[in-house]
């Protein structure tokens, strides 16, 4: 009789491949880098100031942490390093100091360490601390007034910014003509006020291709969460061109392509089936407009990756079919 | 559990860029330029973002320092922002001590002054509208 073989297990010894936490984490840093570099150039020293105390500041929060707590140090898995590198992309370059080291207190002790550390945190850290800076520190994170010293030889408003404030005074403005005066090709090339690491599209392409390639990244929550905005932002474009914009301009400006790359593939905030994955980064990219459209927001980001963590495990209660029969 | 190697990397990492990042935010702060590139006002009715090199500029509006910064006048002094003088509620304290550089003490009433928000919108709105052109509604300059 046929008798199919559903799973083989080889006899030990077995071989480590060699692949850690720490080389995921490093990579994904360095995928980061080209957006990164952009944002150095853009904006000056300041841009290297709050990107470097980011990352060791967020480090050193979870070594003093794992010492309180009297548990290993657990800076060398690289997750602190990502954490704080992902929260700095999303500052101001003129974010002062005590500002990026509040941020990333928050991300690391209170989004991190309190729920036991790696793989324990049911949000998103940077996000976490992101969130809790915007809400207590706002003027701070309002990207048209924190550069107005950088004269950057293009229009230096903050895009989302402008078109929520177009879409609310129909009477004065069209949608599509704000989104008409900025041309998709420069905000692919970062030809627009942000994050530090937020504004380059094409670096964070290629570094979000790099880690999808390299299996560092799930392609189902970059590759949903991408469809998802753009299927909502249609939506909302078919449904009234003059007050909402289009779906390249949702996806090129704010946090969108941050968030598909380095902030929704996030291991312990997202699901692990593919069904879960799928729906996870849907759900977050129609928020994401859905905020950003009709919420109170600019940029929907924050508060649609939260409530996606909140659903995650729900999410992954989607199961596939267990093998052999239930005892 | 992390081997000891990448404890003593990530430990160089963090000093590392510890360093950079004390330096960057002490030696290498960014200086404000000489003239303001643009200018945020907050208020009420929301923001205005002032696009203040473009309209003193000459490759932009080319409009003369002293029609908006009227006081002191021409070679009597620096220009001084909108606000060292018109403050935004009846601040007498705030004016006097301002005022008090080179005025003496009953020489100038801070009720004569005109209040910030007064001051500003009469010097944007009645330049656009004399000019014929830029925002004259609320929202056109006021974002929330």
């Amino acid at each position: 009789m046929f008798v199919d073989k559903k799973l083989i297990v080889s006899h030990a010894p077995f071989w480590h491949n060699g692949s850690c936490i720490g080389e995921r984490n490093y990579h994904i840093m360095l995928a980061a880098l080209p957006a990164i570099i952009f944002g150095i150039m853009q904006y000056g020293s300041a841009a290297i100031g709050v990107i470097s105390l980011a990352i060791s500041s967020a480090m050193l929060w979870e070594l003093a942490f794992n010492r309180a707590a009297k548990r290993p140090d657990s800076i060398g898995d690289g997750s602190a390093a990502v954490v704080g590198m992902v929260l700095g992309m999303m500052l101001p370059a003129t974010a002062p100091w005590w500002l990026v080291i509040v941020g990333t207190f928050v991300a690391i002790v209170i989004g991190k360490q309190v729920y036991g550390g790696i793989g324990a945190n049911p949000f998103n850290p940077a996000i976490v601390g992101l969130a809790i800076l915007s809400l207590s520190w706002g003027k701070f994170m309002d990207f048209d007034a924190a550069l107005v010293n950088y004269d950057f030889g293009f229009t230096a408003v903050y895009p989302l910014q402008l078109v929520k404030h177009a879409s609310k005074n129909p009477e004065i403005f069209n949608v599509a003509d704000v989104v008409n005066s900025f041309k998709i090709m420069d905000l692919l090339m970062g030809k627009q006020v942000g994050g530090i690491g937020a504004v380059f599209g094409l670096g964070i392409i290629v570094g979000g291709i790099y880690l999808i390639i390299r299996g560092f990244i799930r392609w189902e929550i970059s590759l949903s969460f991408i469809v998802g905005v753009i299927l909502t932002a249609l939506l909302f474009q078919a449904s009234d061109p003059t007050r909402y914009a289009c779906p390249m301009f949702h996806l090129l400006t704010g946090y969108t392509l941050l968030a598909a790359f380095f902030i929704a593939t996030e291991d312990s905030s997202s699901p692990v089936n593919f069904i879960p994955m799928l729906l996870y980064g849907a759900g977050m990219g129609m928020m994401t407009v859905l905020i950003r459209n009709i919420g109170a927001y600019a940029d929907g980001i924050i508060y649609a990756v939260l409530i996606m963590n909140v659903a995650n495990p729900l999410l992954d209660k989607i199961r596939p079919k267990a093998i052999g029969k239930a005892v | 559990m992390t081997s000891k190697k990448e404890l003593q990397l990530a430990y160089g990492i963090a000093i590392v860029l510890l360093v950079v990042g004390v330096i960057s935010f002490t030696a290498f702060s960014a200086k404000p330029p000489e003239q303001p590139v643009r200018l945020v006002f907050t208020g009420a009715a929301g923001k205005v973002v002032f696009t203040h090199k473009t309209h003193a500029d000459q490759s932009g509006y080319g409009i003369a320092c002293k029609d908006c910064h009227h006081h002191p006048k021409e070679g009597q002094g620096d220009n001084r922002a909108c606000a060292a003088c018109h403050a935004k509620d009846d601040n007498v304290a705030f004016q006097q001590k301002n005022c008090s550089e080179c005025h003496g003490e009953n020489e100038v009433s801070a009720q004569d002054l005109k209040k910030k928000t007064d001051a500003f919108h009469e010097q944007c709105i009645g330049c656009h509208k004399q000019q014929g052109s830029g925002p004259e509604k609320c929202a056109a300059c006021h974002v929330m």
